[in-house]
């Protein structure tokens, strides 16, 4: 990748370069959120409860018309981290080289995961991170949004007529990661400057993505998309991991409908002893657990000033479990939300949201959040 | 009455309520009131550019930036266009950019163009 970096730069800045001005944009959000947990005296215990605060702010450079780069820099539970830092290198509409450290093109959500970009207070389940409600049991979802990642990608667009569209998007990056005698992924050594931001086995994990959107009028149109990611997980790249997705988009004029489904198998390490590491009697031929989930939400906009929003999603868990775990061969969540959004002024906006947590090894819980979002 | 059924009943009340409230692309964008004023062209691209740009921002994010020269909107309409899914034909795209147009010499006079130059605020080919 080195020697094709200096080589795609000579190919794509074009002698034009220095008669294009250079373009630069810098936007940002933050949220302030408080999430209560009324039906438990300590939510703490299972949850971030309290307040948290995202913020993030990006700066998008086009140094020419097919040469830009886009650095984001947020701040939330872990501190300051960079999610984006990458440059693109556009050949054409059909061929776009992404380098650097992106969120990689998986599913619909990681389009808007900025909380100024979706009406909800929290995430959709099987993108959730550490806000979820038994957080730890789950270690957390699917796909943990965003999911940012060093590597190359390459993508594009092509359009047939106006109304139909195809994306596609390939890419290697350095993967989830883990421990040898690994469970499950550690997210924690994904963002860990102490274990530098480097792949952990020597090998890229890879994965793409392909959408078809249809504009059926003006105001009527849908998205349809198929996403993938394989790789292996622990430094001796032993363990492999599937994920696979499908989403939906629909707009009805005002009213917009989204839904996504998310599947991962990944295998876990047996051990030396696995009748004391395991809870259940362990088969050789099950090395793996498998997490899937989904979400279904609807937004509208009542008025200039009120948006309201509903949302049913859903995980389950299957597989065998350690010993210490609290969950069982198969567990499941399933959770409803309703919301509304106040748009105080452009840009400025209250919400407020509802969430009925269902889960089927623990008490079930509602939780509340209230939330202020900005976006400039 | 189970859970899937209580959301089924919840996304079919908030349907109803699109059908019966009828309302166009609003998505935190400007007060219709505002829209109405606009000739029928800007209106139609204001609608068209509400229902492609809230897609994956809210419509505050292209209203609130800080941009003074046209120019830079065609560029940015351009990059958004290249996102995946956006739904930006290159005929949206130039129909987009005759709102922001008249958006543009709206917010800041000193863009506003000549009376008799081609591609006025209200112009269906301003765009590039």
């Amino acid at each position: 990748m080195k020697k094709l970096l200096p080589l795609l730069l000579v190919t794509l800045l074009p002698a034009t370069a220095s008669a294009y001005e250079i373009e630069r944009n810098f936007a940002g959000s933050a949220q302030l959120d408080y999430l209560a947990v009324p039906t438990s005296v300590n939510g703490r215990n299972f949850t971030f409860d309290g307040f948290t605060t995202e913020l993030a702010v990006k700066l998008a450079v086009d140094f020419t018309e097919n040469f830009s780069a886009n650095v984001k820099i947020c701040y939330g539970c872990h501190g300051f981290e960079t999610d984006m830092a990458y440059v693109d290198m556009r050949v054409a509409d059909q061929l776009n080289f992404r380098v650097g450290r992106m969120n990689p093109a998986f599913g619909d959500f990681l389009l808007r995961h900025d909380p100024a970009n979706h009406r909800a207070n929290s995430k959709p389940l099987p993108y959730d991170m550490g806000r979820m409600l038994r957080r730890n049991e789950w270690n957390m979802s699917i796909v943990p949004a965003p999911y940012v990642d060093n590597g190359l990608e390459v993508n594009g667009t092509q359009w047939f007529g106006d109304d139909a569209q195809l994306d596609y998007a390939g890419y290697v990056v350095s993967g989830f990661k883990g421990n040898n005698d690994a469970f499950d992924f550690d997210f924690v050594q994904s963002r860990s400057g102490s274990l530098y931001y480097v792949d952990n086995n020597s090998e890229p994990a890879v994965g793409g993505r392909a959408a078809l959107t249809l504009n059926f009028t003006d105001y009527v149109n849908g998205t349809f998309g198929l996403s993938g990611m394989y790789g292996h997980y622990d430094p001796a790249a032993d363990l492999e991991y599937l994920i696979l997705g499908a989403d939906v988009y629909l707009r009805f004029d005002a009213l917009v409908i989204r839904g996504e489904y998310l599947f991962r198998k990944t295998e876990f390490a047996v051990g030396s002893n696995p009748d004391e590491r395991f809870r259940y009697e362990f088969d050789p031929k099950k090395n793996f657990f498998t997490k899937d989930g989904f979400y279904i939400e609807a937004e509208y906009p009542i008025t200039d000033y009120l948006e309201v929003f509903g949302r049913l999603d859903g995980m389950r868990r299957k597989g065998n479990v350690l010993a210490s775990s609290a969950l069982r061969s198969t567990s499941a969540i399933l959770r409803e939300t309703l919301g509304v959004n106040i748009v105080v002024q452009r840009g400025l906006r209250i919400k407020l949201s509802g969430e009925y947590w269902d889960f089927s090894d623990f008490a079930n819980e509602v939780a509340i959040h209230t939330g202020v979002t900005a976006n400039f | 009455m189970t859970t899937d059924k209580r959301f089924l009943v919840a996304l079919a009340a908030l349907a109803l309520v699109a059908c019966v409230t009828g309302r166009s692309t609003l998505r935190g964008g400007l007060p219709e009131e505002r829209v109405a004023k606009y000739p029928p062209n800007v209106q139609e691209a204001y609608r068209l550019f509400a229902a492609r740009c809230s897609r994956c921002h809210t419509l505050s994010r292209p209203l609130n930036a800080q941009i003074d020269d046209f120019s830079h909107w065609v560029a940015y309409v351009e990059r958004m266009r290249h996102h995946a899914g956006s739904g930006i034909s290159k005929a949206d795209g130039e129909k987009i950019l005759v709102f922001l147009k008249h958006y543009l010499e709206e917010e800041n006079p000193s863009q506003r163009t000549a009376p008799d130059s081609a591609g006025g605020a209200s112009g269906s080919e301003a765009a590039p």
